[in-house]
């Protein structure tokens, strides 16, 4: 794994009863997160240059999205993988958080800390109405529910983006907090790792609590939930409320940071690669889910890299590399996923836990 | 005496948990009719679906021994080629195809036989069951309980096999039925040397029919013996009483 | 107007029913949603730009490279990814579908560019037009072909011994297996005939369109044709096709063309919620 993964991932993987590990790699873990950006910015490492290659291509943009994804692939792997409620319509969360920005933000001109509350709000609603169907249908009907959503919730907000705006999209105006103004990449590196950090540990405590408990034993199994006095169906809408509501705050900051957004951005694809991302990352693994976006974020930048090298040079591969670079993302992501589904199906985390595991055997 | 079927030292288990059988070993000699006993849990369909090549489907393994059946290993044999081999299986819920025609599943049964036999061993069956001939147009799931277990057995039985495998044949039947279907069973056997290895909760039914018969208790075989002998020793009560501790009613 | 409408909505359902009854045979022998299906579709387009456009067959030879080129990608991927996720959980197979459909995209962009195809075939393409009502010859024969298909299907699940075993497969996995019959081997023909289905509803659209990775929208609609049919009932995933071809073509001759995808997926909701056994499917099997 490369530094800057290590780095975002050691910062709030917080684990118990390790001694005096802990808060040294927790230390280690925050330096290397602050010093990351600025490596990205200055392209050198102490003051040694780097190059692009050695840097993967990678700049704080690209971060800055990893971590506005991270927040939409934690909210569904907590749906999903803790939860056991599979949605492949993440997107229209998405898709009602860049409404809910637009309506607050752009139209009524609220301070962007409200402008991200009320996209909570509207994300926890409708989150509550997408998970309504869950009430009567099971398994497959209900993940097709969730496909239906999807597209009724992207026509709303495309009709909404006409009736007030035009084809180009949405814009937004510069976010701030107070007099914090968030204008450039570094700062938005900043502000997204502390609220990354935060959903990270609020919903890594809520697992711990009585409900979160409840809520994996519903995962595994329904009946058992029921028999132990859990309300199943109250749980499961507060599942999906919670879910939404981060997924709908990811919108809303992914329409900030984009400055303008179209509804056509939302597509179903894009509902599929926070699926992806959380099974290359580890079903019900939160760390997982880190890995996977580190996937999702190094897949085009290594590719984009190989491609500035060979495709100087005439050959197929070179032209292929520069020709189609999203389709051979797309190939080698998919491809990864399928791969993993059927030899790993724990994703990277459950690779990394069997290893550890291993590792641990050996050493007693 | 040949055996039609021998399990030799066979341990088996299903993904994370422990051993659900544990060196069992058993034979069903040609033509002879062996019942299988225990409470819920003994092994017994873990056994069943070692036999039938179904264990993979439970996501179970061999971890040791082997089956042969007449002679040939069939240890992790696909299912459908045992039965094309001659080993057929009423299954525990007779797991008839409710959406299909009476006749129709009896033709599923009888699928890889060639073609001009079809209908001289649908006769036969019908001989057999008159009750099934009366109804053969009916969806089998619209049929009494009685009826569907005629019908799964009908079903095992088209294609001629050479050893019968009975499981929880008496499960939520009234006992004049169970009583009736059995002796259907046993003349069977009579007529054409079916070998049959019955398996049952309701020990005392399977012990009046069989000629041996084995305990399975915890994974193990317990005890095996005549059935008059076995049927006769405390072994039996201990299997029932040890595990679930639930005495069948007819012990 | 309305008689146009219902024209092409029926004559562009049936090619929907025909796709649909491809997902539907794959979800009742083996229980999994194929998300790629709609991908299915473009690849027998693109199939049809090969042998046609590329390979200049002659018409007849193109129509069995199409059939016999998605009948192999069918089984192979049956052989390939399904079997290997038996027993595992629904959203790894469903996962497992749209990773595919993700990986046939790309490859078909690579080998064939980003650009849309035409198809060069001798397929009639000319209109007539009866009672004031334009009948196109294109959409005539594709609806004509369909429903040859759906005839002939139907005899073969009736009359052939190995349709009454995809029957019985259908109807239980396990009673399949202790009848004898080779369930793998029924699933794999099962896959290959719902991608040589889709590959000939793929033929026609891109004939009527152009061949291009769009039309994977358009396959995918069967997956709602199918539940608002029924999921489980196999004349239904064709009434279901028929229906929303119907409603995609009223819904953006009389709302928008834009709207017409939401009809179709509003309808879908309203029976996950009221009906969720489909409108022609038993009731009993409507939960999982």
């Amino acid at each position: 794994m490369s530094g800057e993964q290590a780095a975002v991932s050691a910062a709030p993987a917080v684990r118990p009863a390790r001694g005096w590990r802990a808060p040294v790699l927790l230390v280690l873990g925050v330096a290397a997160a602050c010093y990351l950006p600025f490596i990205l910015t200055e392209r050198a490492i102490f003051g040694v240059r780097l190059s692009n290659m050695q840097l993967l291509n990678i700049g704080l943009t690209q971060v800055n999205l990893m971590m506005i994804t991270l927040l939409g692939a934690l909210s569904l792997n907590y749906l999903t993988g803790i939860a056991g409620l599979i949605s492949i319509g993440h997107a229209a969360f998405y898709a009602m958080g860049a409404m809910a920005g637009a309506v607050f933000g752009t139209q009524l001109g609220l301070p962007f800390p409200v402008v991200l509350a009320g996209s909570a709000l509207v994300g926890a609603a409708t989150g509550v109405v997408a998970g309504l169907p869950s009430l009567r249908v099971r398994g497959l009907y209900f993940v097709l529910s969730t496909f239906a959503l999807h597209y009724i919730v992207v026509f709303m907000l495309s009709e909404y983006q006409f009736r007030f705006f035009d084809v180009v999209g949405i814009p937004f105006e510069e976010a701030t907090l107070g007099t914090f103004v968030l204008d450039t990449p570094l700062r938005w590196y900043f502000f997204l790792l502390v609220l990354c950090v935060l959903v990270y540990v609020g919903l890594r405590n809520s697992l711990r609590t009585r409900e979160g408990r409840a809520m994996m034993a519903m995962r595994d199994h329904e009946l058992a939930a029921s028999a132990a006095g859990i309300d199943v169906r109250i749980l499961r809408l507060k599942a999906f409320a919670c879910s939404s509501a981060i997924a709908a705050v990811a919108g809303t900051l992914y329409s900030y940071y984009m400055t303008n957004v179209n509804a056509e951005f939302f597509t179903i694809d894009f509902a599929i690669q926070f699926v992806a991302i959380i099974i290359i990352g580890g079903m019900g693994s939160l760390a997982g889910s880190l890995v996977g976006a580190a996937v999702w974020l190094l897949l085009p930048a290594v590719i984009t890299g190989f491609a500035a090298q060979i495709g100087s040079t005439d050959s197929a591969f070179g032209t292929l590399l520069t020709e189609s670079k999203p389709q051979l993302v797309n190939l080698i992501f998919g491809s990864l996923v399928i791969v993993l589904l059927i030899f790993a199906p724990g994703g990277i985390a459950g690779i990394g836990r069997s290893l550890r595991d291993r590792l641990s055997v050996r050493v007693r | 005496m040949a055996a039609m079927l021998e399990v030799e030292g066979l341990s088996v288990g299903y993904a994370r948990k422990g051993l659900a059988l544990d060196d069992v070993s058993l034979v069903v000699p040609t033509g002879g009719i062996v019942a299988l006993l225990g409470a819920n849990g003994a092994g017994k369909t873990t056994l069943i679906r070692t036999i039938t090549g179904l264990l993979p489907m439970h996501n179970g393994r061999v971890a040791q021994g082997r089956v042969r059946f007449a002679g040939v290993d069939i240890t992790g044999m696909a299912a459908h080629r045992l039965v094309r081999l001659g080993l057929a299986q009423v299954p525990e819920g007779r797991l008839i195809f409710k959406q299909l025609s009476v006749e129709e599943n009896l033709q599923v049964g009888a699928a890889f036989l060639p073609r001009g036999k079809v209908a001289e061993r649908l006769e036969a069956v019908f001989a057999l069951f008159p009750r099934l001939r009366e109804r053969r147009r009916q969806a089998a799931g619209l049929m009494s309980g009685g009826e569907q277990q005629m019908l799964a057995l009908g079903r095992a039985l088209i294609g001629g096999p050479r050893l019968l495998l009975v499981d929880e044949l008496s499960l939520g039947l009234a006992p004049l039925i169970v009583e009736a279907i059995y002796q259907q069973l046993m003349s069977v056997g009579e007529t054409l040397g079916t070998a049959m290895l019955i398996v049952e909760q309701n020990a005392h039914v399977a012990l009046e029919y069989a000629q041996t018969a084995y305990i399975l208790d915890r994974g193990r075989i317990a005890m095996s013996g005549d059935a008059a002998t076995v049927g006769a020793s405390s072994a039996i009560a201990d299997a029932y009483l040890g595990l679930a501790g639930e005495v069948p009613a007819d012990v | 107007m309305l008689p146009q409408v219902l024209f092409s909505g029926l004559a562009l359902g049936s090619i929907y029913g025909l796709v649909a009854l491809g997902f539907a045979l794959v979800f009742k022998a083996t229980d999994v949603l194929n998300f790629a299906q709609g991908m299915f579709v473009v690849v027998g387009a693109f199939l049809a730009v090969t042998a046609g456009t590329q390979l200049h067959l002659p018409f007849a030879l193109t129509l069995m490279f199409i059939v016999v080129a998605a009948a192999l990608i069918g089984a192979a991927i049956q052989a390939l990814l399904i079997r290997p996720l038996t027993g595992r959980s629904m959203l790894s197979i469903i996962m497992v579908t749209i990773a595919l459909s993700i990986v046939l995209r790309a490859l078909i962009e690579i080998i064939f560019g980003p650009q849309p195809r035409a198809l060069t075939t001798p397929m009639p393409t000319g209109v007539f037009i009866v009672e004031g009502v334009r009948i196109s010859q294109l959409h005539m024969l594709a609806a004509g072909v369909s429903w040859l298909c759906l005839g002939l299907f139907a005899l073969f699940f009736r009359f052939t011994t190995f349709g009454l075993q995809m029957r019985a497969t259908a109807n239980g996995h396990e009673a399949a297996l202790v009848s004898g019959i080779n369930v793998d081997f029924v699933n794999r023909v099962a896959w290959a005939i719902g991608s040589v289905l889709a590959a000939i509803g793929g033929l026609f659209l891109a004939q009527l369109q152009l061949a291009s990775t769009e039309l994977e929208g358009i396959g995918l609609l069967a997956l709602p044709a199918v539940v608002i049919g029924g999921l489980q009932s196999i004349p239904g995933a064709i009434i279901g096709g028929l229906l929303v071809g119907l409603i995609e073509q009223l819904a953006s001759s009389y709302v928008s063309p834009r709207s017409a995808d939401i009809f179709v997926y509003t309808l879908l909701l309203l029976v996950l919620m009221v009906r969720p056994w489909g409108l022609f499917g038993q009731r009993e099997l409507g939960r999982v």
